[in-house]
């Protein structure tokens, strides 16, 4: 697509979303349940499938949209700017999906790809356990042979919308005996199987999404094996490299530096307004700054793969940023609300918020790689640093 | 390629192997122990390349490469810790070109590099533009004194932001700094290689720019010298990273390389996620110049905040990554740590454009 036919397809997109958005967006999410939000966001996604807006990448065979990179990145920013219930399908669509299309037979994507994206299955990523986050291939839960397939055994955790999981792609220990990315293997499993049981974790804060996965000797035929036996940990990183760009708001979901600046120019320190505090315009000068910052970065990585270039890791930065930078806002937009700042509406968990900003950051510097991962990946691949020491490094799993 | 970028990339490629050779350590040292140091040797070649009047129209005398070309050689400069009046001689010129016609001896003697300008403009005692000017003209005549100034130590030409007693507003002069009346100190600094000299003047003949409004004309001035000395700082950041790298891959302790030390890792990530943020910056504050947009200040302000804060955090923990040699005379490192402070503090210091940026935080949105 050129430039021109690019932006005719956007402003063709916009319109709509003018149209359709708003049945689905704000004020008709709110007061609903979790289970009617998501049954809304199920309607959203067979909408948009039929518009070709599902999964814009992927082909219309499966109802996907059959377009470009940039078209996908340019219709969820503009996505963005509404309040839909989209975010369900962020996890099942943004890698299980893609990693069926990659591993799966035709018959199966024939079956369970349309089904996915028009958002009547989900999909989640059964990766973390307890004893293994950012150190994922230190995995436990195990898979033996038998006959045709595999049982498996063990617990997963932290693993989003597993409650509302149709599919699930895991990953397993296969064989012990060797060190510990070797001994790897890569399944998509069916979550309504026997043996495998969901329960919800309670967040600090607002609804949640996360929840243990207890596997009791749970069945898996080897024809739904994707990759090698042993070839598990090289099928995750490509799992975790498959989102190629993941586009988040430029507020991380937080406050706006423009309603930060609304609330201190109402709030009063003293007899002047906020807005007048040294610290007050430090801290906003900051966010000003870094904000103007990531929009040019983001500008010129949107450029570069208009231009067929690959995203590089440093795209690290932008998540290790905003997720901090929406905490500390929110906090300091809590501080200059004084005491009404104490109140908090879990079901408001609208953006722009201050109070839901501060209290719901801490996971997103959790999820999806740590701060500190993050700035692991930008020393060792960025600036070619050192790997940390590893104790275990080609060491068997089991004598470790 | 079009005719303009391939001049481009000669003027850049032929002054970096020149700053490679010329721009040593050896000879930074000698600059900065000597208090209003230049290396004229080096401003020479430049000249010879055509350095001064690249970023100048053709109607000046220049090459018409734009701004954007003043801002790459900026970036070589400040990778290598070099100083040269570059962004003086494009300041003045842009600012004579506004004044009358009969200063146009100066702007072409500047393209040329036949001379050599220095701008102040900043006051004593504040971080920002001065309301009022120290020097006062009265009866055409300049009285007072400069800050220290970088380049007045030799520059031919001083601009000076000054009082006009008589109208009881600022007004923009321009003097030959031969001319009597004029006497320069070289005070040491805590950058010595940047020429820097204080002014003062004793009823010291000059002339005033006809320019219909001086603070505005100081406040685009500000603004252009916060773009371009952006990418200096750029320039000098990255350097700082790199050699802080370099350093960490190479260095072992404790049986390991530094680098596999998260404190130094992660000090290092946090260098790259600071200079990027600050190239960001200053690529669009690049762009708002160039256009002469009217969101220029908003964005010169980011700009600068950004490069500031960000060279001077590389600045400083590239010494600390060195340890005990980082701290010698004999190591470069110090060269940087002096420079991000230095130019800190030659264009309005922070807080300055804190002020500016936040009370202009609307325009960094207007048709984004
Ligand atoms: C809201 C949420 C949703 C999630 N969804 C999913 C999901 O759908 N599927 C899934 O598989 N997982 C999911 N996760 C799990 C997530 O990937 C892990 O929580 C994360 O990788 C961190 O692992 P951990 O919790 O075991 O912490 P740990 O790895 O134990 O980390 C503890 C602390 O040690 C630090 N640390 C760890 N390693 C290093 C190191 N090498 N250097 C320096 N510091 C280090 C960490 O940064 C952290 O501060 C989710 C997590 C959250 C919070």
């Amino acid at each position: 697509m050129n430039p021109q036919e690019l932006n005719d397809w956007l402003a063709t997109a916009r319109n709509w979303l003018q149209e359709q958005a708003p049945d689905y967006s704000g004020k008709a999410r709110q007061g609903l349940t979790m289970d009617e939000d998501l049954a809304l966001g199920r309607r959203w996604q067979a909408l948009k499938s039929d518009a070709g807006y599902a999964c814009i990448t992927l082909p219309r065979q499966y109802d996907g949209g059959g377009g470009t990179e940039m078209q996908k990145i340019l219709f969820e920013a503009e996505e963005k700017t509404w309040d839909l219930p989209n975010t369900y399908f962020g996890i099942s669509l943004g890698m299980p999906v893609p990693m069926l299309l990659r591993y799966g037979s035709e018959a199966v994507k024939d079956e369970l790809l349309p089904k996915a994206i028009r958002g009547e299955h989900i999909w989640c990523q059964l990766f973390s356990e307890p004893a293994a986050g950012s150190d994922l291939a230190a995995l436990t839960l195990k898979a033996t042979r038998d006959g045709d397939g595999w049982r498996l055994n063990g617990q997963k955790l932290w693993t989003s919308w597993a409650q509302y999981s149709d599919w699930g792609i895991i990953v397993t220990r296969s064989d012990p005996t060797v060190p510990k990315h070797a001994g790897l293997t890569y399944f998509y499993l069916d979550m309504k199987s026997e043996g495998v049981e969901v329960r919800t974790i309670r967040k600090l804060a607002g609804e949640s999404e996360i929840n243990e996965v207890f596997f009791n000797n749970v069945y898996v035929p080897d024809s739904q094996r994707m990759g090698e036996v042993g070839g598990g940990f090289k099928v995750a990183i490509e799992t975790l490299m498959v989102e190629r760009y993941a586009v988040s708001d430029e507020a991380c979901g937080g406050i706006s530096a423009e309603r930060f600046i609304d609330i201190a120019a109402r709030a009063r320190i003293g007899s002047r307004p906020a807005l007048e505090d040294g610290e007050v315009r430090r801290l906003l000068a900051d966010t000003l700054v870094e904000r103007q910052g990531l929009r040019s970065i983001h500008r010129r990585a949107m450029e570069a793969i208009a231009a067929g270039h690959e995203p590089g890791p440093e795209g690290a930065i932008r998540k290790l940023l905003i997720a901090k930078r929406r905490l500390l806002l929110g906090a300091a937009a809590m501080d200059l609300m004084g005491p009404d700042a104490l109140l908090y509406d879990s079901s408001a968990a609208q953006s722009n918020d201050p109070v839901n900003a501060w209290i719901e950051a801490p996971p997103i510097r959790i999820a999806g790689g740590t701060d500190e991962i993050l700035r692991n990946t930008i020393a060792e691949k960025v600036l070619r640093l050192p790997q940390d020491h590893r104790p275990d490094k080609g060491v068997p799993f089991n004598q470790l | 390629m079009s005719e303009h970028m391939e001049a481009l990339v000669m003027i850049r490629d032929q002054g970096r192997r020149l700053l490679e050779q010329a721009a040593t350590p050896e000879r930074q040292r000698a600059l900065l122990d000597q208090p209003g140091a230049f290396d004229r040797d080096l401003w020479d070649q430049v000249v010879e390349l055509g350095w001064p009047g690249a970023g100048l129209a053709e109607a000046q005398g220049g090459l018409g490469l734009g701004w954007s070309a003043v801002a790459e050689l900026h970036q070589l400069l400040g990778a290598r810790a070099a100083s040269l009046p570059l962004l003086q001689t494009c300041l003045a010129v842009d600012l004579l070109v506004q004044a009358d016609a009969d200063q146009a001896r100066h702007s072409e003697a500047l393209a040329a590099g036949a001379a050599i300008a220095c701008v102040s403009l900043f006051g004593p005692g504040e971080p920002g533009l001065p309301e009022r000017p120290l020097a006062t003209l009265t009866d055409g005549l300049l009285s007072g004194s400069s800050t220290a100034v970088a380049f007045a130590a030799v520059a031919d030409i001083a601009l000076v932001y000054a009082w006009d007693s008589g109208a009881g507003s600022p007004v923009w002069v321009v003097l030959e700094t031969s001319a009597t009346g004029v006497a320069r100190s070289t005070p040491n600094v805590i950058d010595n290689a940047r020429a820097m000299a204080v002014l003062t003047f004793e009823n010291a003949h000059c002339s005033v720019l006809s320019i219909k409004d001086p603070v505005a004309a100081a406040r685009r001035l500000a603004a252009a010298a916060a773009v371009i000395t952006a990418f200096e700082q750029i320039g000098g950041m990255e350097t700082c990273l790199h050699d802080a790298c370099d350093y960490a891959r190479e260095r072992r302790v404790f049986a390991q390389p530094i680098g596999a030390f998260q404190a130094i890792k992660h000090g290092l990530a946090d260098i790259y996620a600071d200079l990027e943020v600050a190239r960001g910056c200053a690529i669009d504050a690049l762009a708002k110049l160039e256009n002469a947009s009217p969101q220029l200040p908003a964005f010169a302000a980011a700009a600068r905040i950004g490069a500031t804060a960000a060279y001077e955090h590389a600045a400083r923990e590239n010494i600390q990554f060195h340890g005990g040699i980082g701290v010698t005379w004999e190591s470069t490192e110090h060269f940087y740590f002096r420079r991000s402070r230095s130019l800190a503090l030659e264009w309005g210091s922070l807080p300055y454009w804190r002020e500016l940026l936040v009370d202009n935080a609307a325009m960094l949105t207007e048709g984004y």
